[in-house]
């Protein structure tokens, strides 16, 4: 059993408490121990990727329990992605929010952040539906924590909506939970695959209900329209770097979609098969289309990089309500780019605010300030991403999701949306980006904070972010050749469910 | 029996409901307070009612009932007790800072400027 | 490879001038020169392979899973505009050198402008139409940047504006269309495409096609009704209005349909739209320029106007016209950019380009006059020059084009179209250079310096050489470039500038009378135009655009309107409708499983639970009184778990609602101690009807649950607690054992909390929190005695008692209800006895207990308990257990999840003492300094201490804030 894969959950797990413990009033140490523990995290889910690729899932038994009696952590293709995924933001959004002194405006914000990113590893590498309800608590509260890091009356208002919301939504989550126990009697993922085609007939009515109120719970996370409210006034209002690092958090909700509704609700799910697709599909295009309309109408960048993110993540689900393989290929690739494009633009965003002194993130035009012309460049970059243009990864997603669309009833709307809001999408940074970088260069004043001397580490950081895309657009073919195999053992996981429960189930299936 | 377990967790659900749909932070709190407990008696209910029949093991039991919910209902308390600890916290701070403890804000027209920070 | 070069090459460049502009302008310009002239030369070298007919290309693998991949091809038509592009970039480098003013940051300019050469480079090369949407896109892009460049013009910025979302709707459509066509052949290669025309014709997807794709066509090309967005992206520089709309940018469209001549064009479809539209824009477009006094607004309508005619040509689907169009595309691009480029130099030197106030430029700058009026003149198609031999063989496709049956209509607009071409033209020659010599020129007119007139000099050479011999210099030329549009044989053709007296002679001879009659009378047309309504697309344009940012803002500021209680409610509202739909969407039968007996008790008991429920709901105004309802339901709820078996949950619960009640009436201290009536009575009928609907949803949830029979795991469970986990509370045993994972993620999550609370509480000791903390006045009268003596001493007694008892409830947790979590509690609880009894100051002192420490030892000994089975090279948490006697108590199975369970103890208490002591001590900051003996008495008044703490307080509140 190969120990390596309970480290990504462990190792944050274990150096949180260790920074409360031997250096809470050093920030210097905090910083170092972070920052270490965090590369540190990146190499391992490096190796763990490597190993995923390799072949069929692994698997780790917790406690030496057999499945599906104790707790496992499945590592394959998907959560190992996403891990790495994980990592790398997390190095990218620490740089950030040590050289800017973001973790210096508040207590713990280390401990918070290695917190964070054990819940969100966990979330990804457990194959245990309460275990997941589990990590999402752990996900969520070290959000809370992060997000109301620095106080501020906005912050802590904002913050109360945000932790509400949320708290409905775990509730919700046991609900759930306790209906599918309550029908299936089993709590792991790979068992459910085996007992749900297995459901009597009597049972599906109550089954459906428990399967569909999770849905619900992920499209929460996930920002689906009608329950994506909670999301503009947070991140709006949370420290910049971690709005850049919320932007895993939405995907968790996207992978846990992904992964129970092909697992458990998929092909083999008798009358529960492709379950989630007929809701996922309507809400999907409406949340691109509010988030779209939302960046054409948003009065402040801020704003609008997170209607822009909801956009992203209608885009990310429509792909993924297609339910084929090829379409979960293009949603996965889309996932990873549409989170280092959100990232980016949260970082840019921040560091316009910063330097725009009272005019702060409004859209006005204010005068011209500190380094315009490089953040402008950076802007310009992100936007072209986030907005789907050419050359960058955000082009190459939005094509493989229509390519992939022609396998849907729905194609005609699917292009007709995706390709109208592209446009909205277009206007709407356009608007943006000539009123705060061009317009600025027409209105005669003092240049906001242009005497202060800026970090270039910040600035680096949001440069890596889009980095991380450019390097996406070029290895695109071996990054989506990875993605293929990931989906192929999506939609046929006769492999997962070997590995977790071993060959007598396959059998019983 | 059953039926008085459901419907009790159906009145805990729908005050909670009511409660969370209220303008105050407090009387919010308070929903979510009732809709845990509703939640946790309704997830020990998913292993159906047992009377007098422990989860611990001894010789001269007749039966036991089933231990995984009553398990995953700690787990549930617990949890549920820190995220209420830390609302109530931060309805208490936010109400320190805004003056007021309602939980509606004027979203659009201020748009979080992203770094209004305290010190 | 080479291919590839000649397409990187602007790219890689445009790195160059940036750097190069520190070194002077001069160098920045001729870097960015040299980066064009060898991807020119380059391109030349392919130049044998295509004039003996072959087919350059090159392939790389991009992105095989979309069929994207990065290949180039070179043939006739490809190398024909490839070779525009660079060679008439060359030249507009070298214009706009003298051209931009000292304070124009030129690196930024050349930079855009190679990076829009490449893109442009890259659509006419691109084998795959993938790619070519990239370019295409990449375009609409760059050109947005060299528009804007002048980014304190508003124009600048509006006209960058416009052109990026017209072209770029344009592109959005083309992707479409092109996935169709795709999707059709089964290849996005062109190469291959082109060989499918009677596949995709014959095809259902055709027309869509055809239109998403044209719509990409027009959109670039301005053609009509796309075409205002041209003439405002003039507010460019003069250099970028040349390059972009002379001879590449609009002439993207005009490629794309030249490239795809061979698979759309020949139909009836493609007839009628291409045809009609190119049509209609050259007329409309002509009439419009005549009329423009900005002298580039002339010329970009003219533009608009002569893309209309090429499109046209494309549109009548003979081969005979499609060599009329690609000639044309040659000649246009030579005396088109030569005009620009005079247009800029009036403007740079005379300081105006509006034609009423020019005039009589003639004998001051003779070779600009020169320069002007030999390319006005082959635009407005006079004989000896290139213009003239396109414009017959227009005219002489256009006179026998039938449109509907009609057999007059074509020929007539097509001379119209050619009248007023004419008529501007001369404009452009007569109203700027002749006529009178004013006295108030902006500027003293003079020539510029030879950088500035030698590169449309070279142009006009191009333009009377070709006029004069076109069988010796063109005719090679176009028919490898009409060829590869064609690809197929071309039709038997002489370029000559004699032809006999055909029709097309009479029709432009009539076009140029026409058009020196219209020039004549222009006033008296001027008139004409005026009294017909003009719809400025410009205003219509922006006022969409405007109109729809302010709807979107409107829609989404009213939606997202920061109200929780909305966003609850729909979230509620959803729960309900998809849990509802989902159930009726499903089979459902009644559960058979025998209903358990309900004695009176629990009838007691649920009657109490219904009652309090329906008490909270009408009383929740009164906020302590709430409190206690709580308290009363979680007790019913404890009793329950112990009645249904389940004394754990009872311990905890019981044991939770203490701290959590505690808790609550701690912030409550702060609080308002009532809610008031805010909900509209309407609100407050949703709001019941929802809570009402999920009550009744969970609980008959719940029912249908209970009633029937299921098989669950936890029988293994059962089964391997004693043998497996060495414990007999199963329930403690899957805690720490089967499930410890979770329980580990909980006391993080507990852990968090707690840090997360100090975090709040500790930032609340500063800043505005702080200010209005100090200013805090009770709302309530405060008992006299602060630590009533009989809770004092009660509460030190039972300390060590209720430690003890912790201790037993920890130790037995494995086998008899009990545990580390709910012993945890009851400790806290005994201290928080301690601190509420005797005052913070004194349990403070006593009790030197670092809870930071204590809750990260917690989760620290409990991770390492579980990475201890590492060393037996067992997963994490894996356990193990034996026996050990205790002095005076019984026999206990120690596991080494017992060191998990400790480290669970130590979190809670550690958290719970975290939360509240730090709670307190907020409380503490808005009282009078304690005389910290216990027992104290608080004399009246209170007001001294009030005033002077606030002072105090005030001042920590400043240093902090």
């Amino acid at each position: 059993m190969n120990h390596w894969i309970v480290v990504p959950i462990v190792l944050p797990a274990l150096m949180a408490p260790f920074i409360v413990l031997a250096m809470r009033h050093d920030l210097l140490l905090q910083r170092v121990f972070s920052a270490v523990a965090t590369v540190a995290l990146l190499a391992v889910t490096l190796g763990l990727l490597g190993e995923a690729a390799g072949g069929p899932p692994l698997l780790y038994k917790l406690g030496n329990w057999i499945a599906p009696f104790g707790i496992v952590l499945v590592l394959d293709r998907l959560s190992a992605l996403m891990i790495l995924l994980t990592a790398i933001l997390a190095v990218v959004v620490l740089v950030y929010a040590i050289s800017s002194g973001w973790d210096a405006r508040g207590r713990h914000f280390h401990a918070l952040f290695q917190f964070q990113l054990m819940g969100i590893s966990g979330a990804f590498l457990t194959g245990d539906v309460f275990n997941l309800f589990v990590f999402f608590e752990v996900l969520l509260i070290a959000s809370y924590g992060l997000m109301l890091h620095g106080g501020g009356m906005a912050r802590m208002k904002a913050g109360v909506q945000y932790v509400a919301v949320n708290l409905g939504g775990s509730t919700l989550f046991l609900f759930a939970v306790g209906t599918i126990y309550g029908i299936t009697g089993t709590l792991n993922m790979a068992d459910l695959a085996v007992k749900v085609p297995l459901v009597p007939e009597g049972d599906q009515a109550l089954l459906r209900v428990g399967a569909l109120l999770l849905l619900v719970v992920f499209s929460v996370k996930a920002a689906l329209v009608p329950i994506h409210f909670w999301l503009p006034g947070t991140y709006a209002n949370a420290p910049a770097p971690v709005a850049a690092l919320f932007a895993i958090m939405t995907k968790v909700g996207a992978y846990a979609i992904i992964r129970v509704y092909t697992l458990a609700f998929g092909a083999e799910a008798g009358p529960d098969a492709w379950l989630a697709a007929d809701w996922l599909l309507p809400a999907a295009l409406v949340t691109l289309v509010v988030g779209l309309v939302g960046v054409l109408g948003a009065k402040a960048l801020t704003r609008l990089v997170c209607f822009s993110v909801i956009g992203s993540m209608g885009t990310l689900l429509i792909a993924v309500a297609i339910f084929t393989p090829e379409a979960t290929t293009a949603a996965l690739f889309y996932l990873v780019h549409s989170t280092f494009a959100g990232a980016a633009l949260f970082l840019i965003a921040d560091l316009v605010t910063e330097r725009r002194g009272s005019a702060g993130d409004r859209l006005v035009a204010a005068p011209r300030f500190a380094q315009s012309g490089l953040l402008a460049a950076l802007f310009f970059l992100a936007a072209i991403g986030m907005a789907g243009m050419p050359p960058l990864t955000g082009f190459l997603g939005k094509l493989m999701v229509l390519d992939s669309a022609r396998a849907s009833d729905s194609m005609v709307t699917i292009w007709t949306v995706i390709l109208v809001t592209s446009l909205l999408a277009m206007v709407g940074f356009a608007r943006a980006g000539s009123l705060i970088f061009w317009k600025s260069s027409a209105i005669h004043g003092t240049e906001a904070g242009g005497t202060v001397i800026r970090p270039a580490l910040p600035i680096a950081a949001a440069g890596a972010m889009l980095a991380g895309m450019v390097a996406l657009t070029v290895f695109a073919g071996p990054v989506t050749e990875y993605l293929q195999a990931t989906a192929a053992g999506l939609y046929d996981p006769v492999d997962y469910i070997h590995a977790v429960l071993g060959p007598e189930a396959l059998a019983q299936r | 029996m059953e039926f008085l377990v459901a419907s009790g967790v159906g009145a805990m659900t729908a005050a909670g409901v009511y409660l969370l749909l209220r303008a105050r932070t407090f009387p919010v709190i308070v929903g979510l307070a009732l809709l845990s407990y509703a939640v946790n008696l309704f997830l020990f209910a998913t292993g159906r009612l047992v009377v007098d029949r422990p989860p611990v093991i001894s010789p001269d039991a007749l039966g036991y009932t089933d231990p995984l919910p009553q398990a995953l209902v700690l787990t549930a308390i617990v949890i549920s007790f820190g995220m209420t600890a830390l609302i109530v916290v931060l309805a208490l701070r936010a109400y320190l800072e805004a003056g007021s403890d309602a939980v509606d804000t004027a979203e659009g027209e201020r748009p979080g400027s992203g770094n209004g920070g305290a010190p | 490879m080479t291919l590839a070069w000649i397409v990187l090459l602007p790219f890689i460049g445009a790195l160059l001038p940036g750097l190069m502009i520190r070194a002077g302008r001069d160098a920045c310009a001729l870097t960015t020169g040299g980066v064009s002239l060898l991807a020119l030369i380059l391109l030349l070298t392919q130049a044998p392979a295509v004039f003996a007919g072959e087919v350059v290309q090159a392939k790389w693998i991009w992105l095989p899973a979309l069929g994207l991949n990065v290949t180039f091809f070179v043939d006739g038509l490809g190398f024909f505009f490839a070779a525009l592009i660079l060679a008439i970039g060359l030249l507009i480098i070298t214009y706009a050198r003298y051209y931009l003013s000292k304070d124009d940051p030129m690196g930024q300019f050349y930079c855009y402008l190679l990076l829009f050469q490449g893109a442009m480079v890259g659509i006419v090369l691109s084998d795959n139409v993938l790619l070519l949407l990239v370019f295409w896109e990449l375009t609409s892009l760059s050109s947005f940047l060299l528009i804007g460049y002048w980014k304190h013009l508003p124009e600048g910025r509006q006209g960058a504006r416009m052109a990026l979302a017209v072209t770029g709707m344009g592109g959005l459509s083309m992707i479409a269309g092109m996935l169709i066509l795709g999707d059709i052949v089964g290849s996005y290669d062109l190469t291959v495409i082109l060989q499918n025309r009677d596949l995709i014709q014959s095809s259902p997807g055709y027309l869509p096609a055809l239109l998403l794709i044209l719509g990409g066509c027009f959109t670039k090309s301005a053609q009509f009704p796309f075409h205002f967005w041209l003439p405002h992206a003039m507010a460019a520089p003069t250099p970028v209005s040349a390059y972009l709309h002379s001879a590449t940018m609009v002439k993207a469209g005009i490629f794309l349909m030249a490239r795809m001549w061979p698979v759309l064009a020949g139909t009836d479809a493609w007839f009628y739209i291409v045809a009609t539209t190119g049509l209609t824009t050259m007329v409309i477009a002509a009439w419009i320029a005549l009329f423009k006094d900005d002298l580039k607004g002339l010329l970009a309508h003219s533009t608009v106007s002569h893309l209309g005619l090429v499109t046209m040509l494309f549109g009548l689907g003979t081969p005979m016209a499609a060599v009329a169009g690609v000639f044309h595309i040659l000649n246009h691009a030579t005396f088109k950019c030569a005009l620009f480029m005079t247009a800029g130099i009036v403007d740079h030197e005379a300081g105006t380009r509006d034609a009423r106030r020019l005039g009589g430029l003639a004998a001051l700058m003779p070779i600009t006059a020169t320069i002007a009026t030999v390319a006005a003149l082959s635009m407005a198609g006079l004989p000896l020059l290139n213009g003239f031999l396109s414009k017959e063989m227009m005219l002489e496709e256009a006179a026998h084009t039938a449109w509907a049956g009609n057999t007059w209509i074509f020929p007539a607009l097509a001379t119209l179209g050619a009248l007023f071409s004419v008529a501007y033209s001369f404009r452009y020659v007569f109203h700027v250079f002749f006529g009178p010599q004013r006295d108030d020129y902006p500027h003293h007119p003079h020539d510029p310096p030879a950088g500035m007139y030698l590169p449309p000099a070279f142009l006009t050479v191009l333009v009377v050489l070709i006029g004069l011999l076109p069988a010796l210099i063109a005719q090679p030329l176009v028919e490898v470039f009409a060829g590869a549009v064609v690809g197929g044989p071309l039709p038997e053709f002489h370029l000559a500038i004699w032809h006999g007296l055909t029709p097309a002679l009479g029709m432009s001879a009539l076009a140029v009378a026409g058009g020196a009659f219209l020039l004549w009378r222009h006033a008296a047309a001027n008139r004409i135009r005026l009294s017909v309504p003009r719809p400025e697309a410009k205003v219509m344009f922006e006022a969409t655009v405007e109109g729809c940012a302010a709807l979107s803002h409107a829609v989404i500021d009213g939606l997202h309107n920061g109200s929780l209680r909305r966003y609850l409610a729909f979230f509620v509202t959803a729960s309900i409708v998809v849990g509802g739909v989902a159930f009726m969407s499903g089979a459902h039968e009644a559960g058979l499983r025998p209903l358990t007996p309900a004695p009176v008790i629990p009838i007691l008991g649920w009657l109490l639970l219904v009652g309090a429920c329906a008490a909270i709901i009408f009383f929740h105004r009164n906020r302590l009184l709430t409190l206690i309802i709580v308290g009363v339901i979680g007790l019913v709820v404890s009793i329950a778990f112990i009645y249904l078996s389940a004394p754990d949950l009872a311990l905890t619960q019981i044991s939770v609602e203490v701290v959590t009640v505690i808790l609550l009436l701690l912030a409550l201290n702060f609080l308002p101690k009532e809610t008031p009536r805010e909900s509209a009575p309407l609100r407050r009928a949703r709001d019941a009807v929802l809570a009402g609907v999920s009550g009744l949803g969970v609980g008959g949830l719940i029912y249908l649950v209970m009633t029937r029979d299921f098989t669950s795991i936890s029988e293994y469970h059962l089964a391997q607690s004693k043998p497996g986990g060495g414990g007999t509370n199963v329930v403690n045993v899957i805690l720490v054992d089967f499930r410890g994972f979770d329980t580990f993620g909980e006391i993080i999550v507990l852990g968090i909390a707690a840090l997360a609370i100090f975090a709040l509480l500790d930032g609340a000791l500063h800043g505005p929190a702080a200010k209005s903390l100090s200013s805090w006045m009770p709302d309530q009268e405060r008992a006299r005695d602060r630590h009533p003596l009989m809770m004092v001493v009660a509460t030190r007694v039972m300390l060590p008692l209720s430690l003890i008892v912790g201790v037993y409830i920890f130790l037995r947790g494995h086998n008899e209800p009990g545990g580390g979590f709910i012993a945890g509690l009851v400790v806290a609880i005994a201290f928080l006895m301690q601190y509420m009894a005797s005052g913070f100051g004194w349990a403070e002192r006593r009790m030197k207990i670092d809870y930071h420490a204590m809750i990260a030892w917690g989760v620290i000994i409990a991770g390492l308990t579980g990475a201890g089975a590492w060393l037996a090279g067992r997963p994490f948490l894996t356990s193990d257990f034996g026996y050990v006697k205790l002095p005076f108590l019984d026999k206990f199975e120690v596991a080494t999840a017992i060191g998990f369970d400790l480290g669970v103890f130590l979190t809670v208490v550690g958290s719970v003492m975290l939360a509240l002591a730090n709670l307190s001590r907020l409380a503490r900051r808005t009282e009078a300094p304690i005389s910290d003996k216990p027992m104290d008495y608080r004399p009246v008044p209170e007001a001294p201490y009030k005033a002077e703490d606030a002072g105090t307080a005030g001042a920590a509140a400043r240093e902090h804030g």
